[in-house]
């Protein structure tokens, strides 16, 4: 009976979506219902709707109810309590239903202080409302969450995917989600800005620049969060693979990025609207298109995750339709949109928009990229792979013009180049070159571009901002503008961070790929490890074997001991790898056990890894430095926004 | 202006004793210790594709298949083939898709150049728009 209660919501919320989407439509054509006055109820149900649909799932897993089919295939009566919550975005129909409820429970926290007359509004969650119909829609007639088993109702689920089975299945995927929705929101309010003529265009983007803060933050913490969780479990000590699935999270990041600076130059500068809107449009079909190469099975992953051609089609018509219908009202509005940019040489908005748009290139590159075996495959009928050694000879480029970009252009005054500026910030240039040419030769022994331009990229940035800092400091400026000084220096170091983290723990890793049994020991990066025992562990879920290895320093003193395993699981003899850690704050020991080579030995992947936690800690500064944006203190409007994510860290 | 001379100066200076040194150091190495082969069988594995797991380099994939083709480098690599003839024999086995970096064909250009081609448009029409939108004599022309 729940899981049709569930379907009955859903069902009302899907109207109640349809309906919100009309109301502009109906005031165009003159239609006499006065449908906007129940504008903020339609809202509020909405919301209640969805949100209960969503609990109720909750509940169904809770209470173990096989005859779900979504609960039979992604749960298990002996499956941890917090898991069976997770499970509910662990695969596709939830994950949907998920995405679809943060829109819900977002654009009710935006009714809750908007004013409800104003046009803006009305075309922001008319537009909303037509996304969630499409979401809802394709939810009830493709993936249905609440589609029962009849009668063969199993006795047992089939238990949770055991990869999934880790804390990072509870933090990464909500984060992305509501990363998403924050960029739904914008795409909706950038059709809405496109639409409504009664306000500054300045003043719509104003508007926008939280949501798309929030979102871009939402988005960097999901992706660092994935990132980590490949690092701890799929046991081969990677981090980044640029694996499809990988790609379609990143992609929208790299453009959420652009939107929230290109945002943050529109509201100080008045200029380049145009680009902000195109970003806000873009990134919510980038979005849409990373979903369907992500579930309908197209791209061949690590990260496979509920491949279904019938879901990717109507992901493909979505993507499509909000694509369209963006990018022509775009086209239509542009010539109102374009303004003359009086403005010259390396002044500050020149180099941020440069930046952006480099940020652009690289989002679209690595989306060719994606998607190129695909369409190769489609025209020639041959089966080509891109991978990491492409994707790296065109990323890391593109990220060293645009952290010399990042770096000088807070430092550079607005319209105008600052003559006295740039002698010094040449002089800084050189200097971390050859400091960076140096540190390359002497490390590494030859030339290696990625290497040079990885360190040239966090020498220059921490460089600029300790040099801006200092400035800022020695003039005093008005104390208004300093919260958002110090978080875009804090932010900017964070990236600072991550990329030294990333530079020195591809080129200083040290590695052994060897066969261990019990008793033999390998000395790697000045640390001694020895193969104590194998062992065998019993967990609820799964079974392993695991390696038990102590790891002495370089002073040959007990350091501590690693537990590499390699784990099976009872409900479906998968078998995976979880790696032993031993982290610090400036090395990783990391330990993964391989197969079993001959009756005691097993193959052991040992790595020294320096500074690889850098990457994750330099993620989570950026998070959080710009969520700090958004605490309510700033601005009153701004306060609105973070409601969202506690909400439905609420619901779950 | 000086101290940025001085500076490439010492640079250059640095390069060169640098480079004697690396050099002095190549010649001790070129005996190919084992422990300089595997380093090298590591890296070529890093680059190819595992035929057998979904998408996986060799190095990381745990399948037989990937053990027997990391052995059959590093076995390649003892007799004296060059990371290339060893990159060309996998192609000849196992087809185009064995590798991450595409080679460069007509097919693949696109995947090469349209990412320059981005970056020079997008570059182009900037400047083009800063250009024409100061009010220098020599720029009459007006935006498309």
């Amino acid at each position: 009976m729940n899981a049709e209660i569930g379907l009955l919501l859903l069902t009302i919320s899907l109207t109640l979506c349809l309906l919100m989407a009309a109301m502009p439509i109906a005031q165009a054509c003159r239609c006499r219902v006065a449908l906007h006055d129940y504008l903020s109820l339609f809202i509020k149900l909405n919301t209640l709707a969805q949100l209960a649909s969503l609990l109720i799932l909750v509940f169904l897993f809770l209470d173990n109810d096989f005859s779900v089919a979504y609960v039979a295939n992604n749960s298990n009566s002996q499956l941890a309590s917090l898991y069976k919550v997770a499970a509910v975005w662990g695969g596709h129909e939830g994950s949907m239903l998920f995405w679809v409820a943060a829109i819900g429970i977002w654009s009710w926290v935006i009714s809750l202080k908007s004013d409800a007359t104003a046009p803006f509004f009305h075309y922001l969650h008319a537009v909303l409302g037509a996304i969630q119909a499409g979401l809802i829609a394709f939810l009830l007639i493709g993936s249905n969450p609440f589609a029962r088993l009849l009668p063969g109702i199993p006795v047992e689920g089939r238990d949770l995917n055991p990869i999934l089975q880790d804390i990072g299945l509870i933090l990464h995927p909500p984060l992305l989600f509501v990363g998403y929705v924050g960029l739904a929101v914008c795409f909706a309010a950038a059709v809405a800005a496109l639409l409504d003529n009664s306000q500054s265009m300045k003043h719509h983007c104003r508007v926008m620049r939280p949501w798309a803060i929030l979102a871009w933050a939402m988005l960097t913490g999901g992706n660092a969060f994935g990132s980590w969780w490949a690092y701890n479990e799929l046991g081969w000590g990677g981090w980044w693979f640029w694996d499809p699935v990988e790609n379609a999270s990143f992609i929208p990041w790299l453009v959420a990025t652009a939107l929230m600076h290109s945002l943050i130059l529109g509201e100080q500068r008045d200029r380049f609207h145009g680009t902000s809107l195109f970003l806000a449009i873009l990134g919510f079909s980038l979005c849409l298109l990373g979903t369907f190469l992500v579930r309908s099975g197209v791209v061949q992953s690590v990260h496979a995750f509920a491949a279904d051609p019938l879901r990717g089609a109507a992901m493909l018509t979505l993507f499509a339709l909000v694509s369209i219908c963006g990018f022509t009202l775009l086209l239509h509005r542009l010539p109102k949109l374009i303004r003359p940019i009086s403005t010259q040489g390396l002044s500050r908005e020149n180099l941020m928009q440069l930046g952006n748009l480099l940020l652009l290139v690289a989002a679209l590159s690595i989306l060719l990229g994606t998607c190129y075996p695909l369409l190769y495959e489609v025209v020639t009928g041959q089966s080509i792979s891109v991978g990491a050694p492409y994707f790296n000879s065109l990323f890391i480029p593109l990220t060293g013009i645009i952290s010399l970009f990042m770096g000088a252009a807070p430092l550079m005054g607005w319209q105008a180049s600052r003559q006295d500026a740039i002698k010094p910030l040449a002089l800084l240039a050189c200097i971390c070159l050859g400091v960076s040419f140096s540190l390359n030769y002497l490390m590494l022994g030859e030339i290696d571009a990625h290497f040079m331009l990885g360190s040239f990229a966090s020498l220059w940035l921490i460089s600029c901002t300790g040099l801006y800092v200092r400035n800022h400091l020695r003039r005093m400026t008005l104390p208004t503008g300093n919260r958002r000084f110090y978080v875009m220096c804090v932010t900017h170091l964070g990236v600072a961070l991550s990329i030294l983290g990333a530079t020195c723990s591809s080129y200083f890793q040290q590695e052994e790929l060897l066969r261990m049994g019990p008793g033999q020991g390998r000395v790697v990066a000045g640390y001694t490890f020895i193969y104590q025992a194998t062992e065998t562990v019993s967990h609820t879920s799964y079974s392993a074997l695991q390696a038990k290895i102590e790891v002495r320093d370089k002073r040959d003193q007990h350091l501590t001991y690693l537990y590499p395993q390699r784990q099976t699981f009872n409900s479906n003899a998968m078998q995976i790898s979880a790696a032993g850690i031993h982290r610090s704050l400036f090395a990783d020991l990391y330990i993964s056990m391989g197969n079993q080579l001959s009756e005691e030995e097993f193959l052991i992947r040992i790595s020294y890894k320096p500074l690889v936690g850098w990457i994750w800690i330099g993620a989570l500064i950026m998070m959080f430095a710009g969520l700090s944006l958004l605490r309510p203190s700033d601005a009153c409007r701004q306060a609105r926004v973070s409601p969202p994510q506690l909400a439905v860290k609420g619901a779950r | 202006m000086t101290s940025i001379k001085r500076l490439l100066l010492l640079g250059a200076t640095l390069t060169l004793l640098l480079g004697q040194a690396q050099a002095e150091v190549q010649t001790n190495t070129s005996l190919q210790a084992p422990a300089v082969l595997k380093r090298q069988a590591i890296e070529i594995a890093a680059t190819l594709r595992c035929p057998m797991s979904t998408n996986q380099n060799l190095l990381d994939s745990q399948s037989p298949i990937a053990s027997e083709l990391k052995a059959e480098i590093y076995l390649q690599l003892e007799r004296g083939k060059t990371a290339d003839e060893i990159v060309d024999f996998m192609v000849a086995r196992y087809g185009e898709r064995i590798r991450y970096m595409p080679s460069l064909t007509s097919g693949t250009a696109l995947l090469f150049f349209m990412p320059l081609g981005l970056l020079s448009a997008v570059l182009f029409w900037y400047l083009r728009q800063m250009h024409t939108r100061r009010p220098l004599p020599h720029s009459q022309e007006h935006r498309s």
